[in-house]
């Protein structure tokens, strides 16, 4: 609140000066990025030869970025420097952006992108933090999709739904939440988990009314695919 | 909505030339041809007073103490450089998403986050070009000051366009306030808090429970904004001004104080700070911020001889008056052929060589300070004309000294603080009872002046009334209750013998005036009323 104006300074010195690294690497980040882009974009397949290794740079340096991205949100967050900027926003413009950020790379493994959403479907939410849930875990999706991800929105029980299915592998058991709301993810095991720790927090800060968002992650019942779902009140 | 790119006028504004090629390439890519670029602010603001461009690509960070792409868009909308069709994006690093985010008042129309694709990009500028149409009568509609109609389209576009009816209830809230109509503006608030806590919903709520002069509650209201948003900078600025209306001033520095940590470049802020510091005599922060303010507003709309002129006095009282006559130096440097500046600067001089005993310096800058306050359209601010006319009176010249206390008092015959500090300058002086007299005088004679021109309009002598307000409004531009008279007698006058355009652009002038003195005052709102009805009619 009011009173403090720079006392906590010292303290803050150390992770700030990390913060503030990290926001420099994002910015080289971001200029590679935008060269791989470049790079794709200028070449067809049949003159480059380089480019499934073009692709699979593409596919790291964003998920570099997103990971970055994430840790520097959460930080904020840690030191309520992040204030929530929840609006009205149309859901299928929310999917339509997710879809052409990541429908290049997804091409380029033949996994094809599905979206089914009322088309005057707005919701309140925060537009950048729910982006960047999708994101992360469709370039998750990327891994595991075999050849089809798809992207559900609707209302439910007075919740936004947004469930993204792909037709993999599933999610192995440690990394299932079990029923809605109920289950905490086990962030002891293999994976950092940093993605679905990311979502839970940001589901998390979008309230109302007594109510609070959530995530699940289940598999499919018929063949058995992981599907990840974010709730927001 | 697929576009045609080629065209349409491209700016494109980042500090990094790789940035900028790299944008080139991608605009290139959509088969725009016409594409400018600036590396700073001020040269993009140059190029857009230049050629109107459609599209304007511009980077939220521009450099170290450099304008940031905030402070771009702000000035491009007070210079009027955006016509409603210039579609303003702001692109950003995530970190500094906050600070295009949390602004109510100036958002550009969208932004982005680096790095984007070029399929995000062109999205986004489609959707940019669909949003615009929802908003252009409204735009307009404000653009033109017909405040009213601008409501009536709110309420029309809430059924037209479900997807943004917050937005268009936002628009409306504002306009209610901006209108005064606070009563229309608090139900449109409690609407939507009841639909969602949504902070610049609370936000308006705060402003409108200020403007009722409810400052317990809304100073409750801000507090608790900040608290849940730590960054909301207009919620910190709001608390300020609520504690400067119950005279906590010192609440008020501290919360401006976080606001200008968090948003560190805003100018009129850090003016703010520097009045509010040097009426606290904490002299040394007081001093800080008017060096910022003016180091911040060198090329900016926002700068101001008063910056300059607040600086000077609190050299003055930290007994430094060489620095302070340097200041005024300064003033004469950075607004050449500035009445009103030079007004400002002599003004400051008289009390600063008075304060040094340099009496012949003083009585020649006082000579030219009241020289120029005849040739000046614009009023010598309350503050300045009160030590200036302590000066003439230290100095001798009673004539000149009782000119200005005549001249302030006029503008503020209700307005007893401002009364008061004139007094003061009279105990000082030991001239108690004829500085009563004086006082008395100019307040009986305001409000004879006001009866005379309202006796004119109760006998239907509506051109002599008009006349005669309006030479009254000339010499008395601070004074409400003139400035609305002369305003109602110009609309009356139509309503009666038709309109006319010459007689509606002064009726605007004199209101907006009311506006500018006043917010609240009651007569503000019915005169915009009558004034639409006739204009829009």
């Amino acid at each position: 609140m009011i009173d403090k104006t720079g006392k906590d300074s010292k303290d803050m010195q150390f992770p700030a000066f990390l913060a503030s690294i990290a926001h420099d690497m994002k910015n080289s980040l971001g200029m590679l990025i935008t060269t791989i882009d470049e790079i794709i974009a200028g070449c067809s397949s049949e003159d480059c030869r380089s480019k499934p290794m073009f692709s699979r740079l593409q596919y790291e340096s964003k998920r570099v970025n997103n990971n970055l991205i994430q840790l520097l949100t959460l930080y904020r967050m840690d030191k309520s420097h992040y204030n929530l900027n929840i609006e009205y926003n149309s859901v299928p413009e929310l999917l339509e952006d997710a879809v052409i950020q990541n429908r290049p790379l997804l091409e380029f493994r033949n996994i094809s992108l599905r979206t089914e959403c009322q088309e005057d479907l707005s919701w309140f939410f925060d537009r950048d933090l729910i982006a960047g849930v999708l994101n992360n875990v469709l370039n998750n999706a990327y891994r595991y999709a075999n050849g089809l991800i798809t992207i559900t929105a609707g209302v439910r029980d007075g919740y936004l739904a947004i469930d993204i299915a792909d037709d993999g592998q599933g999610y192995p058991d440690y990394m299932l939440t079990g029923s809605a709301g109920s289950g905490t993810i086990n962030f002891s095991t293999g994976s950092t988990g940093l993605g679905l720790y990311f979502a839970s927090i940001v589901a998390e800060m979008h309230n109302n009314r007594g109510k609070e968002g959530y995530i699940r992650t289940s598999n499919c019942n018929i063949g058995g695919g992981g599907c990840f779902s974010i709730f927001l009140p | 909505m697929p576009i045609d790119f080629s065209y349409k006028k491209f700016l494109v504004i980042d500090d990094f030339s790789e940035f900028r090629s790299t944008l080139r390439r991608i605009l290139w890519g959509f088969n725009a041809k016409d594409i400018d670029d600036a590396t700073n602010g001020e040269a993009a603001l140059d190029m857009m007073a230049a050629k109107a461009y459609d599209i304007i690509l511009c980077d939220y960070n521009l450099g170290y103490d450099k304008k940031d792409g905030q402070q771009v868009l702000e000035e491009a909308k007070h210079l009027g450089l955006l016509r409603f069709s210039t579609i303003f994006i702001m692109i950003t690093a995530e970190n500094n998403l906050q600070m295009v985010m949390g602004a109510v008042e100036y958002r550009p129309d969208d932004y982005l986050i680096k790095p984007f694709t070029r399929d995000v990009l062109k999205t986004r500028l489609e959707r940019a070009f669909g949003r615009k149409s929802d908003f252009e009568l409204i735009e307009k509609a404000i653009a033109a000051k017909e405040y009213l109609k601008a409501i009536r389209l709110c309420d029309q576009y809430v059924q037209k366009i479900p997807k943004n009816i917050f937005e268009y209830m936002k628009l409306k809230g504002e306009l209610c306030i901006t209108i005064g109509d606070f009563q229309t503006a608090k139900t449109v608030y409690e609407k939507i808090l009841s639909i969602r806590e949504i902070p610049w919903a609370k936000l308006g709520m705060g402003k409108v429970l200020y403007y009722t002069e409810n400052y317990e509650a809304a100073a409750e209201t801000f507090r608790a904004l900040t608290a849940e948003n730590s960054m909301y900078v207009e919620a910190y600025d709001w608390l300020s001004k609520t504690y400067i209306a119950t005279n906590s001033h010192e609440d008020a520095q501290q919360a401006l104080v976080i606001a200008s940590e968090i948003s560190p470049k805003s100018v009129m802020r850090h003016k703010t700070i520097g009045e509010i510091s040097y009426r606290l005599n904490d002299l040394d922060t007081s001093e800080r911020s008017y060096k910022k303010a003016i180091s911040l507003g060198q090329h900016s709309y926002f700068r101001s001889p008063s910056f300059y002129t607040g600086l000077a006095k609190v050299l003055v009282d930290k007994k430094e008056p060489d620095t302070a006559l340097n200041v005024i130096r300064d003033i004469r440097n950075a607004f050449q052929n500035d009445t009103n500046a030079s007004m400002h600067a002599s003004a400051m001089e008289t009390i600063v060589y008075r304060d040094m005993n340099r009496t012949e310096e003083a009585k020649k800058s006082m000579q030219d300070a009241m020289m120029m306050l005849d040739a000046s359209t614009e009023k010598m601010p309350e503050n300045i004309a009160i030590d200036l006319a302590k000066a003439c009176f230290d100095l001798g010249d009673k004539a000149a000294g009782t000119r200005i206390v005549q001249q302030v008092v006029r503008n503020n015959h209700e307005d007893e603080e401002i009364i008061n500090r004139v007094k003061d300058i009279f105990a000082n002086t030991h001239m108690e009872s004829e500085g009563s007299q004086i006082i008395a005088a100019a307040q009986k004679e305001t409000i004879q002046i006001n009866n005379k021109g309202v006796r004119l309009v109760d006998e239907g002598r509506l051109e002599e009334a008009i006349e005669y307000f309006e030479k009254a409004a000339a010499s008395l531009n601070g004074n409400k209750i003139i400035n609305a008279n002369a305003a109602q007698a110009l609309i009356m006058f139509m309503q009666k013998n038709g309109k006319d355009d010459a007689l509606i652009g002064r009726a605007r002038k004199y209101i907006e005036q009311v506006a500018s003195i006043d917010l609240s005052y009651s007569r503000y709102q019915k005169l915009l009323g009558m004034f639409e009805n006739l204009a829009g009619g």
